[in-house]
């Protein structure tokens, strides 16, 4: 099957999924079951196509020419390496994704309506169509209308799980956000069409080519603003943790696992392809700024992230942490490219980090969505607070989980690990290289890349400890028990997925190989990375003065033998057996209150970074006669997001005053209104009539 | 050589720290008993207690589920990794083909995730006493990981590699070197040792009382061999730290052949770097008090403060 057919039959699995919406009417199980089924059978395509077009594939784009539904514009698809790997990306998210959903749709709304389920089969297969088409799109007008549809359909998706407040207001923000960064991507892709007269990727090049660099700069930071509201990069973050929750967990895995990184292929595009010079290396402060903003992301992300007792939502900050470390690879990566001549190897390095961070953050997160989504589904309750003690009434999902909880925290052997390790090698080397406020700069970014890896670790201990260790906090805890096996096998791919590329993240180079050589030129990641063996990682110039090397799959191998000797010694039968004892609590009957809430378990953190979260906490005392014996203890405590104080709220202070003017200058009589056009006229006149 | 011959030599450095490690704390232990005027038990006691721990029969919380039982064994198998990653006597380039080990990133990985399964496992057993130490270890490790990378980098800009046996022998196994900003790192690490090793002011390692207590908290559920596992990973850990130290700033010593005498010369400037940097812990343990606990990010940012000043002067 030639790559084109692959893509032609991805999309009829999509087109057939959406419209398994027609029979909900009769039978909305079967509907649900379908359209899934659709998705995953698109999904397995995509993901073939991708993979063939990665590995074994001409290096030369796949272009196919899509209906011309418009006079003005010819709509294409043109797949290069780098589309294919974001292909890639979203295949994997979405079969896992799809393998799960039905049951979990069944288990978490059993008494889903008829129209409610074909809504969601529409807008699934929709969603994940759009996302698939846009990282294959090959012009403008292709991209900016799978953008829109995958908007769309993802806001169809939050609004529709619960008709509450809560989730309107958050789909509300959620469309007021992404239309903000869709008005500025517009922007920036209607001037490159106008000056490269055409709608076509390679025309868009030909018309950036004779920018200046002042336009060029400006039109890269306009773009880099508009997909990184889509990114949830900080401070445009702010919808990031009300929409993904809000939607059903599978869907929370796809947008947080994989339309984030359609926005960041739309940075990578634009950044080092698009809008880049034909030649010499990109502008220094493109490089800053993505390096800056992926610094701030990343540790203001995870600090929030630290102080949720909504689990989705605690997941939903650590996405905006991982997108941070993202652009911290891509960052880096522009400082040092320098495109026409030999690629620097530091470069290459930084943006297969960047990569490949894409990738596992895709699985690592959609795993531990979907474990949360099993949580949510057999307990009915996200705040953790009311959980505990899940690891002994869902134990394959609690394994699954911690196995998400050390990749996301960047532990090895697994594959969060490996992607962060390369990074902290492109920041540290490349650092070094650069010298300077700009070297000082990275290394420090790499410090801050290691306290993220810290608050990370707290806050998954935290999130792991307060959901499923100790003793069940609510009856709803009480009565949970274990998910039913597809919902396994849609996390079990995704932990397969993290370890295959933590212990053997040599064959994941071969993946990066095309993308990195096609936007730096020279060598690719597998030749560079990979150069001694696909065992060994390489960071740095391999055979020069800067590189460092580990063998992630002998560190792997060496903790498992050890493991298991430790094991034996311990099993060692002894005289005196296994005895099972409550917990001592001080002579007090063991009970659930005994044990170390999450906002226990992040109070230290709370104080220590108290400037930024501004905690408040209210204690209420309700004594009886006597004022030293207490009755009753009320405490609330709440933290502040910063960006949304300080900059939301004055943005709303200023549009509401303006809008009262405008309100007040707005009289209602109609020779007023001529006034004001007269007005105008007047002025545009003025400005325009004198040309 | 023989690609194998370089994970031996790695086992086998890793072994010297295992049966080194208990008689590092034994002698730190002695030394304070000394310098507080009492006798103290046996150097060996350490190994003592394990050999009694390894003996005795569990007791588990009937609330604990399976991945409490899976903790101390994983603890103990992470640090034992790490212990394989940093150069004790032996230091040589990687022949071509093997695989190569010793990257400090990796090694302060492993410590990291040491941590992060010994507090997952403090929180199963459901008492407020394994939480709060949870909640603390982790807290310091958020102050401390940044900062021990932080020093690591500075050395690493310098020489170009963050591998441990590279940067020893690219530093051209001098004697230590009076640079400043060699200095000013030296000084983050040894702030950086108290914490890292759980000693005082940071943690006290002789109590779990409620007030003090970071990991021993940590420790108190376990029982039995579950306990000799995590007891055992405490001190592999305090030695592996301290290798950490001499590897990154005093790699004199180290030898780059293996026979036996020069082995037996490079053991014996190990275990006198060694009982150096004991010196210094039993000393400050002696005479400090411990902080209150939100006066450490204060006593770390000190530390913070001086790597990034070395890392500055390097790089400006």
């Amino acid at each position: 099957m030639t790559p084109a057919l692959g893509l032609g039959v991805m999309a009829a699995c999509f087109a057939a999924g959406a419209l398994a919406c027609l029979m909900a009417r009769w039978a909305p199980r079967s509907a649900v079951v379908i359209g899934h089924l659709g998705v995953l059978a698109g999904a397995i395509a995509g993901g073939g196509v991708a993979l063939a077009l990665l590995i074994g594939g001409p290096v030369e784009p796949l272009r196919i020419a899509l209906p011309e539904l418009f006079p003005f514009a010819r709509m294409s698809l043109a797949v290069d390496g780098l589309s294919a790997f974001f292909l890639l990306v979203v295949s994997v998210v979405a079969a896992s994704a799809a393998l799960y959903g039905p049951a979990y749709l069944r288990a978490a709304e059993p008494h889903k309506s008829a129209a409610s389920s074909a809504a969601h089969v529409f807008a699934l297969n929709a969603f994940v169509g759009s996302m698939a088409l846009l990282c294959c799109a090959g012009d403008a007008l292709s991209f900016l209308l799978f953008w829109e549809v995958m908007t769309l359909a993802s806001y169809a998706l939050v609004v529709a799980e619960t008709r509450s407040d809560e989730n309107a207001r958050a789909g509300l923000l959620y469309i007021v956000m992404a239309h903000i960064g869709t008005a500025l991507i517009l922007f920036v892709f209607l001037t490159l069409t106008e000056r490269g007269h055409g709608f076509d990727f390679s025309a868009m090049r030909t018309g950036a080519a004779a920018l200046s660099p002042a336009w060029r700069s400006a039109l890269f930071f306009l773009g880099l603003t508009g997909f990184a509201a889509k990114a949830g990069v900080v401070p445009l973050h702010v919808w990031l943790p009300y929409a993904h929750p809000a939607a059903p967990s599978h869907v929370s895995a796809l947008m947080s696992g994989v339309m984030l990184k359609v926005a960041l292929y739309g940075i990578f595009r634009t950044g080092f392809d698009l809008l880049a010079p034909p030649s010499g290396p990109l502008p220094a402060s493109w490089g800053w700024t993505v390096l800056l903003a992926g610094t701030v992301s990343a540790v203001i992300g995870v600090l929030y992230a630290l102080q949720q007792h909504d689990l989705k939502r605690l997941l939903a900050f650590h996405s905006v942490e991982n997108v941070g470390i993202i652009l911290m690879g891509a960052g880096i990566a522009m400082l040092l490219a320098d495109r026409g001549r030999a690629a620097s190897p530091l470069a290459t390095l930084a943006l297969a980090a960047a990569l490949l961070h894409c990738l596992n953050h895709a699985t690592f997160k959609g795993l531990l969505f979907l474990g949360a989504g099993g949580v949510l589904c057999r307990t009915h309750v996200r705040n953790m607070e009311e959980l505990g003690g899940l690891a002994r009434r869902m134990p394959w999902t609690a394994w699954l989980f911690l196995l998400g909880a050390v990749a996301i925290s960047a532990l090895p052997p697994l594959n969060g690990f490996v992607s962060e390790w390369m990074t902290f090698q492109a920041l540290v080397l490349g650092g070094g290289k650069l010298g300077g406020a700009s070297g000082l700069f990275s290394v420090l970014a790499a410090s801050m890349l290691a306290l993220t890896g810290g608050l990370a670790a707290a806050c998954f201990v935290k999130a792991f400890g307060a959901t499923f260790l100790g003793r069940p906090r609510s009856r709803h805890a009480e009565a949970a028990r274990e998910v039913p096996l597809s919902m396994l096998g849609g996390m079990l791919v995704l932990a397969i997925a993290c370890v295959v590329l933590g212990v053997l993240p040599g064959f994941a180079m071969l993946l990066l190989e095309r993308p990195t050589a096609q936007l730096l030129g020279g060598p690719g990641a597998s030749q560079l990375v990979t150069v001694h063996g696909p065992l060994v990682l390489t960071g740095g110039e391999p055979g020069g003065a800067l590189a460092t090397s580990i063998s992630v799959t002998a560190v792997a191998g060496l903790f498992a033998g050890f493991a298991l000797l430790v094991w034996l010694v311990r099993a060692w039968p002894r005289r005196a057996g296994r005895r099972l004892e409550p917990t001592w609590t001080c002579g007090m009957a063991p009970t659930s209150r005994f044990d170390f809430t999450a906002t226990a378990f992040a109070k230290s953190l709370r104080l220590i970074f108290a400037m930024l979260y501004r905690p408040h906490r209210k204690v209420e005392r309700e004594t009886g006669d006597n004022p030293y014996v207490v009755k009753r203890l009320h405490y609330g405590g709440d933290i502040v997001d910063v960006a949304e104080m300080n900059l939301y709220r004055r943005l709303q202070h200023l549009v509401t005053t303006l809008s009262t003017a405008v309100r007040d200058r707005s009289t209602g009589r109609i020779h007023g209104y001529i006034g004001f056009v007269l007005g105008t006229l007047l002025v545009v006149l003025i400005l325009y009539g004198r040309g | 050589m023989h690609p194998f011959e370089h994970i031996a030599i790695a086992l086998g450095q890793m072994g010297l720290i295992v049966l080194l490690a208990p008689f590092t704390t034994g002698f730190i232990q002695k030394l304070k008993a000394r310098l507080q005027c009492r006798t103290g038990a046996s150097v060996w006691q350490p190994y003592r207690d394990l050999v009694k721990l390894l003996r005795k029969g569990t007791v588990q919380s009937d609330s604990a589920s399976a991945i409490f039982r899976a903790v101390p064994v994983l603890v103990l198998a992470a640090t034992l990794t790490a212990a394989a990653l940093v150069p004790v006597v032996v230091v040589r380039q990687a022949p071509a083909g093997a695989l190569p080990l010793g990257d400090a990133i990796l090694l302060l990985s492993l410590l990291a995730l040491a941590r992060f399964l010994s507090a997952v496992g403090a929180l199963d057993a459901g008492g407020a006493f394994g939480g709060m130490g949870a909640s603390r270890e982790m807290t310091v490790g958020v102050l401390v990981e940044p900062v021990l990378m932080l020093v690591v980098f500075s050395v690493a800009v310098s020489t170009g590699t963050t591998d441990l046996g590279e940067l020893a022998a690219r530093r051209g196994l001098a004697p230590l070197s009076l640079h400043a900003p060699d200095l000013l790192a030296l000084f983050a690490m040894l702030v950086l040792l108290l914490a890292e090793t759980g000693r005082i002011p940071v943690d006290n390692p002789d109590t779990h009382l409620e007030l003090t207590m970071l990991h021993e908290g940590m420790l108190l559920e376990h029982s039995g061999p579950g306990l000799a596992c995590l007891v055992l990973a405490t001190h592999i850990k305090q030695l592996v730290v301290m290798a950490l130290v001499a590897a990154v700033f005093f790699p004199a010593g180290m030898t780059a052949s293996l026979a036996p005498v020069d082995l037996a010369l490079a053991l014996l400037v190990f275990a006198g770097k060694a009982l150096l940097l004991a010196v210094f812990l039993a000393l400050v343990e002696s005479s400090y008090a411990k902080l209150r606990f939100f006066r450490l990010p204060q006593f770390l940012g000190v530390g913070f403060l001086t790597a990034f000043l070395a890392l500055a002067l390097r790089i400006l």
